[in-house]
């Protein structure tokens, strides 16, 4: 065989093989994606015809002898022979051309081809597909579906570990860092919590039930370590005094009344993802371009990676 | 009158030749550097944290787009035409003290832009359009620059011997008339300044079309830009110095004719597929496919006739560095040329746009093409220009190799890259949630991105030595008598 | 006729600019009236937006990010809703880029906040680890250029009727106005006052020294811009 068609196929060879790994990056390779597939499809086309094609014109220059009519002038000494252009390609250059007037003209006016039409066709079959899917979808799938969606959207912010990346953004390893507790009894409240406008008052309208006076600095300093601690430590009266008519004795809430503050639940994250939320340590956009149900899923991996 | 040869006069040729050399190796060094700053983010601040301003990624990058093309290519077309005009044309620059006068005007114009260019890129001063950065006092010295290059070229056809156009003629003409018509339409803004009596920075603009109108027309011009920036004048580049170099008469004038006209109908169709999937009508996107697949003829059919050319003169590629580059060019142009209708069909484009698959392409077309081309056609006017043999041929040799494996790195861990990522943003996962942040989708391409930075670092090594070779033909070889005939006469 | 042509260097050079000329005519001018209407809930940008506007193009954010969000599954669910038309009524240039180095920034204001913003451009490493985005530090000492964007303001108002200090419809049904100084003092203090609604979620102590003096870094800027997204 000729040294040209090897060298042409080892180089075919290794960009396909190279192609093929690109897609073997991604997760689930082609994916049943027809986009996917044109794409590869194309990638492929073009290094075996190009190296193909190349190597039909050298081999005339190793072979052939230049030959034909040469015109009776010369520009600086360069000749121009009278040969008739290369069949193959004014067939494809008129071929293409008819086609692309057809096309302008009639191909297209009736075939009207819509993006928007394809992207409401596509989005429905995603939505069918993956509706018929969440009904199955439960318990550690859940939490595992939850974890995808922290992966993909919520990680840029709370860090891979959740973390909140030394404080900017919330830990969300624990229910509530002391700052955040601070920042609330001091400031009030209002974040759609309860999924509704049902603000916390701020230290002005927090009242001390065991001592019959206003919070003081000190119990907020104490009560916020409680809280931050899981609800342990000093500061239990406190807590009983000024929050538990509110939290409930245990800090788990009150439909209506108040939020959980001992442990994250599905709703309260789904809250804060519907109404975003500002606070002492920044703030968390609203998430609409999630789903109810990633939204479901998001709240479960949270409660999970928070209670352990 | 036709006894004796005529003296043609190259000033205006070598002092562009001159440019094409330092605003390359600008161009590439920033290349490289921009190409190692994606690969290590710490490059940014190569300078220290002070100068991060001016040396960041985001600053450089219209600096490197800008420099290769209107720094490097541009002078590359001015230095060509300077030289190759002259000869087709069969009429001196002697000859005409007003030509040479213009010639050097517009040298000397072009060098004040180029710095004004440098300078206000690197203060941030930029319209943000790609390939048409300039503000507006910018703007109109360019247009004065190609003025004075139209009224050089169409002074020196009018007072020709040569009464027929040569091939190469025809290219430069398209070259002047659709960068004038492009420029013109893409760069209409009202300087801010003026319109609102006396307020804010004077060389401020504000672009006359909005959104999606201001996305038709830049890349109606963006795409044409490369039509006759990247390809026009550069066919006009091999369809002289190939034949002239080898020898060999053009294969077929009818293929060039049929190549040229073509060309010129077809290119300004496709600029619709820069704009796939955007808020344009779908029909303009579906033109612009269909004249992308459509373009692959013409412009294979100069790239065809170029290689039969040299139908039968193996010798002569396996014997000369300087006619590889330009058989390697005419391949790396075919390439790109069916890269680029691939990448335009929709479905493909869904994939390839955003990517670095487009980085890939481009690339494979400019420094396969463009760069390649340029430098052969430097390397044959050396030793005509300054009478004096090539300086060595076992390092243009070296220099073919290195720069050929850069531009395969460059072009094959683009191609990697762009498909994994054009990929993985498409994603879904088993709940049907996307199945990768978009910072996943950029750690993957670390390693492409470090293999790109040595196949540009290889490139730019090659342009170093070819630049070295330039110099030493001009500083160290004997000068001879007359005229050096035929190939490229080589030293050692 | 083609030799004839090729003798004819005018004719040539005529024949040349026609063949190239009409496509554009075709292709371009039909759809121009249309794009340049805006849809309901678009409003111009306001004076300290612009100036962010034009120290994103200044640093060629736009070279690393895209604003157009194509309409794709994987696209709408990473970025939101795909972009329409007359939503770019007021972009002047456009800024849909051609390449995402960095993601597509065309809603970013949707899901991304001012001390998010302040953090990454920083130190984008800093929240983002593996980022190669470039840190922005001296966009915390330089200062925006308000009287340009001003000016810009004043120039697109007279020359393409942008509708400032008009009412625009809002997609609830509810009219926005976009105010505009009537001097150049008026612009300023309009675009001090929005500045100070950023830095109050701002963290970095000299940038709000620097407000609280009257200055307003690039940062406040940008972030202004950052947050009109959406
Ligand atoms: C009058 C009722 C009331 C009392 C008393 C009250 N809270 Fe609250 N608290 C609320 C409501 C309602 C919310 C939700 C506010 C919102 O939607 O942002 C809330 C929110 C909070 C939050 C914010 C949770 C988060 O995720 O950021 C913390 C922390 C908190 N309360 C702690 C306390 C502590 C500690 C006390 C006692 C010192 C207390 N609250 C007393 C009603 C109350
Ligand atoms: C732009 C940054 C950003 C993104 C993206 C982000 N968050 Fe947050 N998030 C924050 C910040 C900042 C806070 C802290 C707000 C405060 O309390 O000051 C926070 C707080 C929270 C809280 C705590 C609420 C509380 O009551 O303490 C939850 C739950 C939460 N985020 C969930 C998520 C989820 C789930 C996602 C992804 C779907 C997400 N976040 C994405 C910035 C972000
Ligand atoms: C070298 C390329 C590069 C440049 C230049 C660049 N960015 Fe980025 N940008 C990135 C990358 C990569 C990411 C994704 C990783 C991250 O979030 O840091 C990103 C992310 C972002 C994000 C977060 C968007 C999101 O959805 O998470 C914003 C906002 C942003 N960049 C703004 C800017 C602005 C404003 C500028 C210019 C002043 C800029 N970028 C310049 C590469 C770049
Ligand atoms: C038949 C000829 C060609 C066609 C149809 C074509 C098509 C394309 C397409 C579809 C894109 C990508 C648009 C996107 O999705 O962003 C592109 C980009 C590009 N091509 Fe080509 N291409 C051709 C030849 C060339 C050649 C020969 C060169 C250079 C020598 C070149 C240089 C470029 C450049 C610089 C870009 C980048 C534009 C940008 O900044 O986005 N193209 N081309
Ligand atoms: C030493 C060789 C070179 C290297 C390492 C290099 C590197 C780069 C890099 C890193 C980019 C930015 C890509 C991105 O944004 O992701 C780029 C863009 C570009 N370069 Fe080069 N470059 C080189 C030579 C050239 C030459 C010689 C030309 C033209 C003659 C050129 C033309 C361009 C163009 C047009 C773009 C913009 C592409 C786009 O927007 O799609 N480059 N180059
Ligand atoms: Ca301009
Ligand atoms: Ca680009
Ligand atoms: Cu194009």
């Amino acid at each position: 065989m000729n040294k040209l068609y090897l060298w042409g196929i080892i180089f075919a060879a290794v960009m396909l093989l190279l192609t093929y790994l690109s897609v073997g990056g991604s997760e689930g390779g082609l994916n049943d994606d027809i986009v996917n597939m044109l794409a590869v499809a194309g990638a492929v086309a073009l290094v075996i015809i190009t190296v193909f094609v190349v190597i039909k014109y050298v081999r005339q220059m190793q072979t052939d002898t230049a030959d034909g009519e040469l015109v009776d002038h010369s520009w600086d000494g360069i000749g121009e022979y009278k040969n008739s252009v290369p069949m193959g390609w004014a067939i494809m250059f008129l071929g293409t051309m008819i086609w692309g007037m057809w096309y302008f003209t009639i191909g297209y006016p009736v075939n009207a081809y819509s993006q928007i039409g394809e992207y409401n066709e596509d989005t429905k079959a995603h939505n069918e597909k993956f509706e018929a899917k969440y009904a199955d979808i439960t318990g550690e799938r859940l939490v595992d579906m939850g974890e995808s969606v922290f992966l993909a959207e919520c990680k840029v912010c709370h860090g891979l570990q959740a973390d909140g990346i030394d404080g900017k953004a919330a830990n969300l390893n624990v229910r509530l860092e002391e700052k955040v507790v601070k920042h609330a009894i001091i400031n009030g409240a209002n974040n759609h919590l309860l999924g509704t406008e049902m603000p916390m008052p701020d230290r002005n309208g927090l009242f001390n039930a065991n001592t019959n006076e206003m919070i003081t600095d000190a119990e907020i300093d104490l009560v916020s370590k409680y809280v931050a601690n899981g609800m342990t430590g000093a500061g239990a009266d406190v807590f009983e005094g000024v929050c538990a008519s509110c939290h409930g004795a245990d800090g788990k809430g009150m439909e209506y009344v108040a939020p959980n503050i001992a442990e994250f639940t599905p709703e309260l994250v789904v809250n804060v993802l519907n109404h975003g939320k500002k606070g002492a340590i920044g703030a968390m956009p609203k998430f609409d371009k999630l789903n109810d149900k990633q939204k479901e899923a998001v709240g479960a991996y949270i409660t999970s990676i928070s209670s352990k | 009158m036709e006894n004796r040869p005529l003296e043609y006069d190259y000033t205006v040729a070598k002092m562009f030749m001159f440019t094409t050399i330092v605003l390359g190796i600008v161009g590439m060094l920033i290349g490289v550097i921009l190409a190692f700053q994606l690969a290590f983010p710490s490059v940014n601040t190569i300078l220290g944290e002070g100068l991060a301003e001016y040396t960041n990624f985001s600053r450089l990058r219209p600096l490197h787009t800008d420099a290769v093309i209107f720094g490097f290519t541009l002078s590359g077309i001015f230095a060509t035409w300077y030289y190759v005009g002259q000869r087709v044309l069969k009429v001196s620059m002697a000859e005409s003290g007003l030509l040479m006068f213009l010639g050097k005007l517009h040298f000397w114009l072009y060098l004040i832009v180029v710095a004004a260019v440098v300078v206000t890129l690197f203060m941030g001063i930029t319209t943000s359009k790609e390939y048409a950065e300039f503000e507006w006092p910018i703007d109109i010295a360019v247009v004065v620059v190609w003025v004075l290059w139209g009224m050089g070229l169409f002074g020196l056809i009018g007072i020709r011997r040569e009464k027929s156009l040569y091939i190469s003629i025809w290219y430069y003409i398209a070259t002047f008339l659709g960068i004038a018509m492009l420029y013109l339409f893409n760069n209409m803004e009202i300087p801010t300044y003026f319109a609102s009596g006396g307020i804010g920075s004077w060389w401020h603009s504000v672009s006359m079309y909005a959104g999606t109108n201001d996305a038709l027309v830049q890349w109606w011009y963006g795409h044409n830009a490369v039509a006759f920036g990247f390809t026009v004048p550069i066919v006009a580049m091999i369809y002289y110095f190939l034949p002239k170099e080898s020898g060999q008469a053009i294969y077929s004038y009818k293929l060039s004719l049929l190549s040229f006209w073509g060309l010129m109908f077809v290119y300004l169709w496709a600029g619709g597929h820069h704009l796939l999937y955007s808020t344009v009508p779908d029909w303009m996107q579906t033109m612009g496919s269909i004249f992308s697949v459509i373009l692959i003829l013409p412009s294979w059919g100069s790239a065809i006739n170029m290689l039969l050319t040299m139908k039968g003169e193996w010798q002569q590629v396996a014997a000369s560095p300087l006619i590889k580059f330009m058989i390697l060019a005419s391949t790396f142009y075919m390439f790109s040329t069916l890269e680029g209708p691939i990448q335009a069909i929709k479905s493909v484009n869904a994939i390839a746009h955003f990517t670095d698959w487009i980085v890939g392409h481009v690339h494979d077309g400019v420094l396969g093409w463009v760069g390649f081309m340029i430098m052969a056609s430097l390397f044959h006017m050396a030793p005509r220009v300054f009478k004096r043999e090539i300086y060595s041929k076992s390092l243009m040799a070296t220099q073919f190799w290195i720069q050929t494996l850069g531009v395969v790195l460059y072009f094959t861990s683009m191609w990697i890259a762009g498909i994994t990522q054009g990929m993985m943003w498409r994603a879904h996962d088993e709940f049907g949630n996307l199945a990768y942040s978009f910072i996943d989708t950029v750690t993957v391409l670390h390693p492409y991105y470090t293999i790109r930075g040595v196949g540009g670092l290889l490139y730019l090594v090659g342009f170093l030595m070819f630049a070295y070779n330039i110099y030493k033909t001009m500083s160290a070889r004997p000068v001879e008598e007359s005229e050096l005939q035929n190939a490229s006469p080589m030293g050692a | 006729m083609f030799h004839w042509l090729e003798k004819h260097p005018f004719f040539f050079a005529v024949g040349v600019f026609v063949t190239i000329a009409f496509a554009g005519l075709i292709e371009i001018l039909p759809n121009f009236a249309q794009a340049s209407r805006p849809v309901i809930g678009t409003a111009p940008y306001s004076t300290l937006e612009l100036a962010g506007r034009h120290v994103y193009i200044k640093n060629s954010c736009n070279a690393c990010h895209s604003q157009l969000v194509r309409p794709f599954k994987s696209e709408t669910d990473r970025y939101g809703h795909y972009s329409l038309s007359g939503e770019y009524a007021y972009d002047r240039p456009f800024l849909w880029g051609s390449k995402r180095t960095g993601p597509d920034l065309m809603r970013v204001g949707n899901y991304r906040t001012t001390d998010w913003h302040e953090n990454h451009m920083k130190d984008p490493a800093s929240v983002v680890p593996g980022s190669i985005m470039p840190a922005y530090k001296w966009m915390f000492t330089n200062n925006a250029d308000v009287d340009t964007a001003y000016a810009e303001q004043l120039t697109v108002a007279n020359a393409f009727s942008v509708p400032y200090n008009e009412p625009v419809p809002m997609k609830d049904g509810s009219t926005k106005i976009v105010k505009m100084g009537k001097n150049l003092a008026e612009a300023r203090a309009l675009a001090l006052a929005e500045a100070k609604e950023i830095v109050a979620d701002m963290k970095d102590q000299d940038v709000k020294d620097a407000v609280a003096r009257g200055e307003i870094p690039e940062i406040v800027a940008i972030i202004a811009y950052m947050n009109s997204l959406k």
